[in-house]
């Protein structure tokens, strides 16, 4: 573990169950990715007053749709490079299913007169998405599938940490909580259908 | 005069006792046919709600009606498990499905592998 990331559990946080709760359910990379993009927030954001990262409801719904993209982005590639069945409908169906998150969150933040506001979080994951998606697309075969379901199954705890530990608390639209609240469980299937397909990777 | 009526009263008694006897297996005989032979279709819905089948075991007999709705935001679809012998195909939001049950049958959604539900026949 690295220094930043320390410093985020350790400073940042003050929530010791979310604490807890994040540790278990990230692997070290994921986990990573996610307290660097909240550590830096926290240091370039408004609410440094605060000891909690800190979001508006435009910022949650910006994290949300990016953090669905970044998934969409990953089945596209599985979808061009698999030649795996199982793995192929899996990422079909991340793609399906996101998209779907990403039309209600849009058809919501419409309604609600909300503009997305893009913010260090949502840039963090979109530049650490970068990266392993040039890692995806450098590798091919059974090594491809191995790290494409690998990474499926850490990013999904990994937003199912931060959409239960982070986006959920900074909401405060109840329409916008609720949505995200509704993602939650299609977040948990596509854990355990990952986990599912992973079990062929092992 | 006396011995007419006496067999009147045997006819009126013979018929009643006839009427009575005919009358009651008549309607057992309904009430048999009402369980076995011409069967009264139930209707039931099985609802499609946060990545779930509620309820996700069902006991009917056959010939009755299942409706499943799609509450979630995300398409799913009911298929049997494993053989694949029948399939709602895609369900998508909002949507629903009917199916008349033939036979008991486990089923799951093919795009969401977690998602399981079971049919009983009794
Ligand atoms: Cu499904």
């Amino acid at each position: 573990m690295d220094e930043i990331f320390v410093t985020f559990f350790n400073n940042d946080f003050s929530n010791n169950k979310l604490k807890k709760m994040i540790m278990k359910k990230m692997t070290p990379a994921v986990m990573r990715s996610f307290a660097i993009a909240f550590a830096l927030f926290t240091t370039t954001g408004p609410a440094m007053a605060q000891s909690n990262p800190s979001l508006t409801d435009p910022e949650v719904a910006h994290v949300a749709v990016v953090a669905n993209q970044i998934d969409i982005g990953y089945a596209d590639i599985a979808i061009k490079k698999s030649k795996d069945g199982e793995v192929v409908k899996f990422a079909e169906t991340m793609k399906r299913d996101h998209t779907a998150v990403i039309e209600q969150a849009a058809a919501l933040a419409k309604k609600l007169g909300v503009t997305p506001k893009d913010n260090a979080v949502s840039q963090k994951l979109l530049a650490d998405a970068d990266k392993t998606k040039k890692s995806l697309n450098g590798k091919s075969g059974k090594a491809f599938n191995k790290a494409y379901i690998d990474n499926e199954v850490a990013y999904h705890k990994a937003v199912i940490g931060a959409v239960e530990g982070l986006l959920i608390p900074e909401t405060d639209n109840a329409e916008l909580k609720q949505l995200l609240q509704n993602v939650v469980p299609a977040l948990k299937a596509h854990l355990g259908h990952a986990e599912m397909v992973q079990k062929n990777y092992k | 005069m006396s011995r007419s009526y006496f067999f009147r009263s045997l006819l009126l008694i013979a018929v009643l006792a006839i009427g009575f006897i005919s009358c009651a297996p008549t309607e057992l005989d309904n009430s048999e046919e009402k369980g076995a032979g011409v069967p009264q279709q139930q209707e039931y819905t099985i609802e499609i709600k946060q990545m779930k089948f509620i309820p996700a075991e069902i006991t009917v007999h056959k010939g009755d009606k299942i409706t499943f709705v799609n509450h979630d935001l995300v398409t799913h679809d009911i298929t049997d498990d494993p053989g694949k012998t029948w399939t709602s195909s895609a369900l998508p939001a909002d949507e629903s499905w009917s199916m008349t049950v033939t036979q008991s049958s486990n089923y799951y959604c093919t795009l969401h592998p977690t998602m399981k539900g079971k049919i009983s026949v009794e």
